[in-house]
């Protein structure tokens, strides 16, 4: 908070704090806090309250903090050795080697799109409470190369990172992205969607992804725990946001992107946000599959988003053996068998502050979840919010369910991502 | 030793941030009102609630007025209309 308000201009901004944790705290608990001590200034609360709220204002309380930060395109000379540790001491890295970015790097990696060096991408920042930072084509191209991508991928990191959806979001809740890519350009860079897509077996599933993450951060202007990432356990799959290639020529469905109003020929990146679980089944499709499934889905979070990972044999057998011909059927389907009690719905965190003023103000289905009854079973997620992808190269019938959120419910402030072209970077 | 290489920025472009002064204060909270902004996070509401009950037990001269955030993700310019019409100082609790 100190550090959100020093860059909104309010540097003295004044603050108390009770100890942690607030949450599950009892009454009697919440008011020995705000009657103790401060445990930061070692203070009475009540007293550095009073302070805060009285203490005349004194000249950095009237003046307030101007940035307007500047900096140069290139870094001074170094060593190489030098400037790595440079790039660990300033948080530009995630801690892993990195590639450094040389004119003649950067150079060759602008070679990958028609687009302008100086030209704006996007803005990109931490949260919501703090301020845009804007960059250009060039600049996401200097993170590209420090991910180790080739060229021919910097239309992927560039439709990634001009989407607006920041991979190092702020949030306590460590959440991650995860990208899903469509249409030809899988094929055309060699993204992986077949054997360990997921996994570390593509340089482009694993730069793309990478050099998203690494972007931004720096051109969010940083991702620093306790300042600018407040994700308190952290997510693994922030590293390369799990970025893989849907195997649409192995699906017997329509490609993901095509649901949601683009042609095969295009090709696209969704960005999945909200990312913190993968459960994987312990079996394949077999009869007892929906008693499986059952008990997969109802472990996810309360609209949390569901997204179905399957493999190719999976997806088959749900269509010749499950009658899950139409996808829409299964998202259906998933979304119908996936309930909790309406009690156990609200009672999860920050559901009250999601949903809670939507169902005031009378939105469904969050005001019919409210007016139910505390057992009355209610859908974990709307169909909008549940998501089928093929992906995997047939050694197994396996399947998983991934927490993300897509092209459905938007929840505040952009927290649930979509799908973007590729195209237009190229 | 090693030669001296050249390399590019990584981060974007940062905002031009204009400095802010915080809001004047009163010399004192006797007789005033004091607005106790819930700001929604979980058990906020609850945190809010008890700093309001030892208020009114301890400070019975001061009038407090507690409201919710509806989201603490948007600003939300009536209600700092209200408090600056209304109120003579505010807290906001976020209670994480």
């Amino acid at each position: 908070m100190a550090s959100t308000s020093r860059l909104a201009g309010v540097p003295t901004l004044r603050h108390a704090f009770v100890p942690s944790p607030v949450p599950g705290r009892t009454a009697a608990e919440l008011r020995g806090y705000v009657e103790g001590d401060n445990p930061v200034s070692g203070n009475p609360f009540a007293r550095d309250l009073f302070d805060g709220l009285t203490r005349p204002l004194d000249e950095a309380d009237m003046a307030g903090a101007t940035f307007e930060q500047t900096r140069s395109r290139l870094l001074e000379p170094a060593t190489e050795d030098d400037l790595h540790a440079l790039f660990l001491e300033n948080g530009w890295t995630d801690k892993l080697p990195i590639v450094l970015p040389t004119e003649e790097r950067v150079a060759a990696m602008l070679a990958g799109t028609s687009r302008a060096p100086g030209e704006v991408v996007g803005r990109l920042r931490a949260a919501s409470t703090r301020d845009y930072w804007e960059f250009t084509v060039e600049q996401a191209a200097v993170n590209a190369v420090m991910a180790g991508a080739a060229p021919e991928y910097l239309p992927v990191i560039l439709a990634l990172l001009g989407s607006g959806y920041s991979a190092r979001h702020s949030s306590i809740s460590s959440m991650s992205e995860a990208v899903v890519v469509n249409g030809p350009i899988r094929d055309e860079i060699g993204m992986n969607s077949g054997i360990g897509a997921l996994g570390p077996y593509s340089r482009a599933n694993a730069t793309i992804g990478r050099a998203y993450g690494i972007g931004s951060q720096n051109l969010q202007g940083g991702s620093s725990p306790g300042i600018s990432y407040m994700g308190s356990i952290g997510n693994p799959f922030s590293f390369t946001n799990l970025t893989f290639a849907e195997n649409e020529e192995r699906s017997p469905w329509e490609p993901y992107h095509v649901q949601h109003g683009f042609v095969p020929g295009d090709s696209t990146a969704t960005v999945f946000r909200g990312v913190r679980t993968m459960i994987t089944a312990p079996s394949g499709i077999r009869d007892d599959w929906r008693d499986h499934a059952r008990t997969i889905f109802n472990a996810t979070r309360a609209s949390g988003g569901a997204v179905l990972l399957l493999d190719p044999l999976a997806a088959q057998n749900l269509v010749e053996h499950q009658g899950f011909a139409r996808k829409e059927d299964l998202i259906e389907w998933i979304s119908a068998t996936g309930r909790l009690p309406a009690r156990r719905w609200w009672a999860q965190g920050l559901q009250e502050l999601f949903f809670g003023y939507r169902a005031e103000a009378g939105e469904e289905p969050w005001a019919g979840y409210r007016a139910a009854g505390p057992d009355d079973e209610v859908r974990i997620n709307v169909p909008e919010d549940v998501h089928v992808i093929v992906v995997g190269g047939r050694s197994a019938a396996t399947w998983s369910v991934l927490e993300g959120m897509a092209n459905g419910t938007k929840l505040d402030r952009s927290l649930s991502g979509r799908t973007v072209s590729v195209d237009e970077w190229r | 030793m090693a030669g001296k290489i050249t390399v590019l920025h990584p981060e974007g472009n940062a905002p031009t941030v204009g400095g802010k002064s915080l809001a004047p204060r009163p010399d004192t909270l006797d007789g005033r009102t004091v607005f106790l902004v819930d700001a929604g996070f979980e058990n906020s509401g609850d945190l809010i609630e008890q700093l309001g009950a030892s208020l009114q037990e301890h400070r019975p001269d001061i009038t407090t007025v507690t409201v919710h955030l509806s989201t603490p993700f948007d600003p939300a310019p009536g209600l700092y209309a209200r408090i600056a019409e209304e109120g003579d100082a505010a807290i906001l609790g976020v209670g994480l």
